[in-house]
């Protein structure tokens, strides 16, 4: 089975597994078969030691997850001892997505001379990440073989967590051989909301949206939260923010029950303004700090309510969106069911993938939709992905940051460039997803999100840092 | 009044932890050099309000760090990490004799940690500029809890999860009686497979009147070794106050009961070796004109047991254990005579030529109720043993921040213990 077992690593670490700058870049499109018979040499030579050091008197290893119960955006360490030195093991992480979907990342380690593995300060040598990663078995969390394709892994109901176990693996092996070599189990528990943050429905002046209130009693500095044409409420990053401390509000514009109206541009400018209105007029919140937190379409929204006259946001982030749009394209959004025909005059690139690269491209732009970014009066801070398969964002903050300068502007402007990331830059540790199916209805549209695996975890972990430091420095100082 | 001009933030991480895990307290963009007050509330289940405060003074940069700056007063002073929590007690006004126990370890303590401008001692009608809440857990994700219903104990079974198999403790409290399952919980959050033991109040007592004799421990280990998820050879007992006198009993005497290890905290060799349970229980009655009060109507129940007797028929024979023994004594141990005990045991091992399985853990200041750490310190509080029939108020010993400082160190050399001898 070790032997099974560690052919399969391989061609795994081949495909599926992309490096970081340091010790292992060398091996990229190596041919490694050369390596395999000494490594399952080593393999066997395992087993055999395995089988003398497990006796029936010999407990378990000890694995721990400290803390057990985190906030997604917080690092967790783990560790295992009491094993022998120099031994094999495989860790690796499995959970259910609310939908059932089994998620799973693992990595390949060697116990130290004192027969312990803490992630934080050893290197795995194959799996789904290669290096020194103390997060690895979170970012790296992929759907199981077998399972459906096109998935993306995002919290629906932020009340409860997502349970994540880790288990302890003798040799090194694949998930797939958890069962039969298990030696120890720790179950953590990642959840989207701390203890004491409120979570408040809000159907209020047509406005739909779920307002996240921190404990305590305010008042605090609050964030708007708008995502893109995925449409929905999706609350998990405002769920997070009031977690660290702001007022978050997150709104939904498209493709929701509750909404009354179907929004077109003029008409969202309306109802972005409400949304603020709504955060302004909360006791508990200050009226002079309200920043907006936006992605894809919904850095477009937040531009054009930021650059009219009476709203006055104190900050925005703007993640991988664009400063102009397509009408006909927003045309076929602003209905309570896109049809077939709709999504057929969606853009696909040549490889048959939703990509709208080339109608975001400024000179692509429908007359009358760039936003009047001069007329800007507060920080910007624009997360970039240099990788963005959807969205043409480099060329667009590039846009942004011209306006500005010839505005005489440029000390609002702060950009986080990321090679290497995509489109869909997320709270830390959140699973990359390079392609993922947008619509399944009436018809599966497989969508190209962009991003390396290991740039873009990165990209999220230093940027969701940034974003806090940002909104920090501008709502509450 | 500088708080509308700004927005202090307080943060408190991790937001959820084990009971024993640290957290982190800041508090930042407050004017820099400002007078601020921290308090902790907590409502226990008995819905009591419980409360710790301290005065700090925020740095040149308008933050504060409890893990560096010093406490200039409150409910403790200097620099204290998780003063906040250890240094709780009844809020002004409460019921006294108040001690505070988790019953239900399947849910947290809530404790609300507040930031206030100015420094407070009366949290009355204040509002705090921030606050956070912060839950507290006895039990990991995965630790699976399970009532026993047969086998006629009356016990919880507390197991890691995972396919284990598992090292485990006999887990006894002492003379109030009651099932009380926090520690075996916390214990099984570290790996160990963990039995708590009602034996002075279990469910054939109340039915037949009779108190357990020694056939009920044999029983209780026993179930313990025969668990698909435990290792028969690795068992250890860990006993606290009159939980001590059982877990020596059984080591020394029992052919049954054969401990891996046994940890003992804040108790005594000294009972009639051939006595039952209602034996030891009516030694200590005889004793009972060496109860004293103090100004305070606080009963010292240490005295029932001095001086050690030099008779050995009444203290159990210590140079006849055959495990590692680690004894935990609080040298202000108002109800147990505990550091004047494991003085004596060391004595008679070291005759016995056993004295290298001992460890003992002596703490200057620590009172009787050693318990996991950041637990608010009892020095007193209402109590009924199981023997008596009235309810006294037990003074248990100890001071606040020494008596904090013992329960921290000792439960990490009391894990560390554990994992060397039932692990390694």
């Amino acid at each position: 089975m070790l032997l099974v077992s560690s052919r399969m690593s391989i061609p795994f670490m081949m495909f599926g597994t992309q490096m970081r700058a340091g010790p292992y870049r060398h091996l990229i499109g190596k041919q490694l078969t050369p390596h395999v018979d000494l490594h399952r040499k080593t393999c066997w030579l395992h087993s055999t030691v395995a089988m003398r050091w497990r006796t029936s008197t010999s407990p378990a290893p000890v694995l721990t997850v400290t803390p057990a119960r985190g906030l997604v955006d917080e690092p967790i360490s783990i560790k295992a001892g009491f094993m022998p030195p120099q031994y094999p093991v495989t860790l690796c992480a499995q959970m259910r997505s609310e939908k059932g979907d089994l998620w799973e990342a693992f990595g390949h380690y060697k116990t130290s001379a004192d027969g312990t593995v803490n992630l934080a300060r050893d290197h795995s040598v194959g799996g789904s990440y290669l290096g020194c990663e103390p997060m690895g078995l979170f970012w790296a969390l992929q759907p199981a073989p077998g399972e459906r394709d096109g998935l993306r892994l995002r919290k629906k109901n932020v009340e409860t967590p997502f349970i994540v176990d880790i288990s302890l693996l003798e040799g090194h092996v694949t998930p797939r051989e958890r069962e039969n070599s298990e030696l120890a189990v720790a179950t953590t528990e990642r959840w989207y909301m701390a203890p004491g943050v409120q979570r408040i429905d809000i159907r209020q002046n047509g406005v739909v949206g779920t307002l996240f209130l921190p404990p305590g009693p305010g008042r605090f500095p609050a964030v708007l939260d708008v995502w893109g044409m995925g449409g929905g409420l999706v609350e998990y990053r405002s769920s997070l923010a009031a977690s660290r401390g702001f007022a978050s509000f997150s709104i939904a514009y498209m493709e929701h029950k509750d909404l009354t109206v179907q929004l077109d541009i003029d008409s969202s400018d309306a109802y972005m303004k409400k949304a603020i209105d709504i955060l302004r007029d909360h006791p508990q919140i200050c009226g002079d700090r309200i920043g907006v937190i936006s992605l894809c379409y919904g850095v477009y929204l937040t531009l054009r309510t930021a650059t009219l006259a009476d709203v006055n946001p104190s900050c925005l982030v703007c993640i991988n969106g664009p400063a102009g749009t397509n009408m006909e394209i927003v045309q076929t959004f602003c209905k309570p069911q896109s049809s077939e025909s709709d999504q057929k005059c969606w853009p696909r690139n040549t490889a048959g993938y939703i990509c709208f690269k080339d109608t975001t491209l400024p000179q692509n732009y429908s007359p009358g939709t760039l936003v009047k970014i001069e007329n800007l009066s507060c920080p910007l801070l624009y997360v970039l992905g240099e990788d963005d398969q959807n969205l043409s964002s480099t060329e667009n903050s590039k846009l942004i940051e011209d306006g500005l300068k010839t505005a005489g502007k440029s000390y609002l402007y702060t950009r986080l460039s990321y090679p290497g990331a995509g489109h869909l830059i997320e709270p830390p540790y959140a699973p990359h997803t390079r392609m993922s199916y947008w619509r399944v209805k009436p018809e599966k549209l497989p969508t190209l999100w962009g991003g390396n695996i290991v740039s873009h975890a990165a990209a999220q972990e230093e940027s969701w840092r940034e974003i806090l430091k940002f909104l920090d420095k501008n709502l509450r100082a | 009044m500088w708080r509308q001009q700004r927005s202090v933030h307080l943060s408190v991480r991790p937001s959820r932890g084990l009971v024993d895990e640290k957290v982190a307290i800041l508090v930042q963009s407050a004017p820099p050099g400002a007078r601020i007050t921290l308090c902790a509330f907590h409502r226990c289940e008995d819905r009591h309000g419980w409360e710790a405060f301290a005065h700090y003074l925020t740095d040149a940069a308008g933050s504060l760090n409890v893990s560096r700056d010093p406490s200039l007063g409150g409910t403790y002073s200097g620099v204290e990490q998780m003063g906040l929590f250890w240094s709780i007690r009844p809020v002004p006004g409460s019921h006294p004799g108040l001690r505070l126990r988790k019953k239900n370890v399947q849910t947290p303590m809530e404790f609300t940690i507040s930031v206030y401008q100015d420094h407070f001692t009366d949290f009355t009608d204040q509002v705090p500029l921030a606050s956070q809440t912060v839950e507290r857990w006895y039990m990991a994700p995965g630790v699976l809890r399970t009532p026993i219903k047969d086998h006629e104990l009356t016990a919880t079974l507390f197991l890691p999860t995972g396919p284990g198999p598992f090292p485990a403790i006999l887990d006894l409290w002492g003379g109030g009686g009651q099932l009380v399952e926090y520690r075996a919980a916390l214990l099984a959050s570290h790996g160990f497979a963990t039995l708590a033991l009602d034996y002075m109040t279990p469910k054939i007592t109340v039915e037949t009147g009779k108190m357990v004799d020694n056939t009920y421990f044999e029983r209780a280990f026993t179930f313990l070794q025969q668990h698909p998820g435990v290792l028969a050879e690795r068992v250890a007992m860990l006993g606290l106050s009159f939980g001590v006198c059982v877990t020596l009993k059984m080591a020394a005497y029992s052919h049954v009961v054969k401990p891996r290890c046994a940890v003992c905290i804040s108790g005594s060799h000294v009972q009639p070796v051939d006595g039952t349970m209602a034996d030891i229980l009516s030694y200590f009655d005889r004793n009972g004109h060496k109860i004293q009060l103090n100004d305070e109507n606080q009963a010292i129940l240490r005295n029932l047991l001095l001086p050690i007797p030099t008779d050995p028929a009444f203290k159990v024979d210590v140079g006849r254990v055959q495990c590692p023994l680690l004894v935990v004594a609080g040298e202000d141990d108002q109800n147990w005579p505990a550091a004047e005990s494991a003085q004596d045991m060391k004595e008679m091992m070291e005759r016995a030529g056993n004295a290298h399985l001992l460890t003992v853990l002596s703490y200057p200041n620590a009172g009787h109720l050693l318990e996991p750490p950041y637990s608010p310190h009892t020095r007193a509080s209402s109590f009924r043993s199981v023997g008596s029939r009235e309810k006294i108020t037990a003074l248990w010993g100890g001071h606040c921040a020494a008596h904090s400082l013992a329960q921290e160190d000792a439960w990490k050399k009391t894990l560390d213990f554990l994992r060397h001898h039932l692990y390694s």
